[in-house]
């Protein structure tokens, strides 16, 4: 794994807005950086990525029997107690679930180790799946890139089988805050892709969902039979219309049980359960109120983009972000130092479509905390 | 020969994000339009050749939704100024200080006749069994007070101005539930969370 510099496509920023890509630059800072690449070898890629992806996958997915099950753990998760039947529901009936990401500090030798799954609103989808795979073809045409080069990226893919292959409600909604153009971007392509798959795919702000007695419906008053919505579970279940949920025909993706797996308490309950697993950092459930002690990490169990997150190196060195995450449980975990290239932290997300590692997206940020004014660059495999 | 086996996508295309291809998008999926009948009663669709029965039927699918899709107003006079004086009826919902009104139904729009005489009755049969929104549902039509001539589905969508045969398409004249959704449920966390942290661009993460 190195960091490579090359020359940015000249006038890719014109290129980028006519195929959607609005967000490339957001408030005056670049978010899409192709003035470098990363390169991976082939086994890096396998051996250290896509299987532990994988294998992390199955042992979440595991843990949620016994968690649907358990007072005890869907209290320490958070989740609000009228809706513990319904996430217990949806996990037995088998909902099916499209997509998640799992972060990763990894610095190309040794065990990737797991910071956390975004399991229930995962973004930066275009920027791995459409924009990053264009630059790697443009780049290999333009003769700067060997013909050989390739891209652990089938996201668009496995998106696109997903979405012929699920048992989704036609036509099928897709949802999202009217403020943000990046999560709008976002939903546009996940819309894109499934209609190439063949499934009726329409848009509905979030904020313009209504309710005719119980039933969600959308702004003709059809009730709306499937969403997926690109907001957070743990904030639909307090808003007006959480008791729709309970009671409105509506099939959500993600579906309500992936607010398990979003959850930070996923974490220590992975630890609990299979401590000493190279890939995962030890992890326990915290008040939030005693000092952290260097070498650790909290994090609020509902938060995003690296927000509410306090941070202690082993040398002392404090970290913290502000943010809106403050009214939930915490978790404590051991920290995992982001390797460093150049004046830049590294984060891999890695993706998983339907139960498969499905590619990855790189982030860099100036501080140990990558946030939502992180850089996506690209990647390519090459031995 | 060992054929090499990529780690990305085979292809990466867009569809609907790029708007010269939503051009051709919509090209494509153009909607047909389809033939469809308007009445002012079951009487007058029985002397254009269909059958009684049918005629009857499909006057009555109407009438039973006519309270269910027609306009609603909070008070008399509003729904008199669009629809004519003596043109409005008391419609069945009730809100705090009294009734709802509604327009009179004024004919009705059969969609499926399914054995008239001179149309091929598979065609029809087809379109029927394809059911969803690429039929036309029998249901009632309604006159402006400054368009008496035009029939008008509940909905406001014009389809014919003299009773017969004429040419709809299907999704401009699907009935929709004239009932008041609640809106504005979801995205109040949002809001709240935007005034602590304005820079926040994303609800995703």
């Amino acid at each position: 794994m190195k960091k490579v510099p090359i020359a940015p496509r000249p006038g890719w920023q014109a290129f980028a807005e006519s195929v959607g890509f609005q967000f490339h630059t957001i408030d005056n800072e670049p978010y899409w950086d192709e003035s470098a690449y990363y390169q991976f070898s082939l086994a890096q890629i396998e051996d250290d990525l896509e299987t532990p992806t994988e294998q992390l996958h199955q042992m979440a997915l595991d843990l949620i029997p016994d968690i649907v099950s358990s007072e005890q753990q869907l209290s320490q998760l958070g989740i609000p107690q009228q809706f513990w039947d319904a996430v217990k529901e949806s996990w037995q009936r088998a909902e099916p679930h499209l997509y998640g990401r799992m972060d990763f500090a990894y610095d190309g030798k040794g065990p990737a180790k797991l910071l956390e799954l975004n399991y229930d609103t995962p973004t930066s989808l275009y920027e791995t799946g459409f924009f990053q795979w264009v630059w790697l073809e443009d780049q290999q045409m333009r003769g700067v890139l060997p013909e050989g080069a390739d891209q652990f990226n089938s996201l668009q893919d496995k998106l696109e089988q997903a979405f012929a292959e699920l048992p989704l409600p036609r036509p099928f909604y897709f949802s999202s805050v009217t403020e943000s153009q990046e999560d709008k971007g976002t939903v546009d392509y996940l819309m894109d892709i499934a209609l190439q798959s063949g499934l009726d795919s329409r848009y509905i702000q979030l904020e313009q969902i209504g309710d005719i007695d119980g039933q969600l419906v959308d702004l003709e008053g059809y009730p709306i039979q499937g969403l997926f919505k690109l907001y957070p579970w743990e904030f639909m279940l307090q808003e007006e219309f959480a008791s729709t949920i309970l009671s409105s025909d509506t099939r959500f993706l993600e579906p309500l049980w992936k607010l398990l797996l979003s959850n930070k308490g996923i974490l220590p309950l992975l630890w609990q359960k299979y401590q000493g697993h190279p890939n995962l950092l030890p992890a326990f459930f915290d008040d939030g109120k005693t000092a952290l002690n260097p070498g650790w990490v909290r994090k609020p169990l509902f938060s995003r983009e690296g927000a509410n997150v306090e941070l202690i190196t082993p040398q002392g060195e404090k970290l913290q972000q502000g943010g809106p995450y403050t009214d939930s449980g915490y978790v404590r975990q051991a920290f995992a130092p982001l390797p460093r290239f150049g004046d830049s932290y590294t984060l891999i997300g890695s993706w998983v479509v339907g139960d498969l590692a499905a590619g990855i997206g790189i982030r860099e940020d100036n501080s140990l905390i990558t946030k939502d004014s992180s850089r996506f660059l690209p990647h390519i495999i090459l031995d | 020969m060992q054929k090499k086996v990529f780690k990305r996508s085979r292809k990466a295309a867009l569809i609907f994000m790029v708007p010269a291809a939503t051009l051709v998008l919509q090209g494509c999926g153009s909607e047909q339009a389809v033939e469809a009948q308007v009445f002012n009663t079951p009487d007058e669709c029985a002397a254009f050749y269909n059958p009684p029965a049918q005629c009857q039927a499909a006057f009555a699918e109407a009438q039973a939704l006519h309270p269910q899709v027609a306009p609603k107003y909070a008070n008399k006079q509003e729904c008199e100024a669009d629809f004519g004086v003596g043109r409005c009826e008391t419609a069945p919902e009730q809100h705090a200080q009294g009734s709802f009104f509604m327009p009179m139904m004024m004919g009705f729009l059969a969609g499926q006749m399914l054995n008239r005489g001179g149309m091929a009755p598979q065609q029809q049969q087809s379109a029927a069994a394809a059911g969803g929104r690429n039929t036309v549902p029998n249901q009632p039509l309604y006159k402006a007070r400054d368009d008496q001539s035009t029939f008008r589905t509940a909905g406001n969508t014009p389809v014919a101005s003299q009773p017969g045969p004429t040419q709809v398409r299907p999704s401009a004249v699907q009935p929709k539930p004239a009932t008041l959704a609640r809106r504005g449920g979801f995205g109040a966390q949002a809001q709240q969370r935007a005034a602590a942290a304005p820079r926040q661009t994303t609800y995703g993460g």
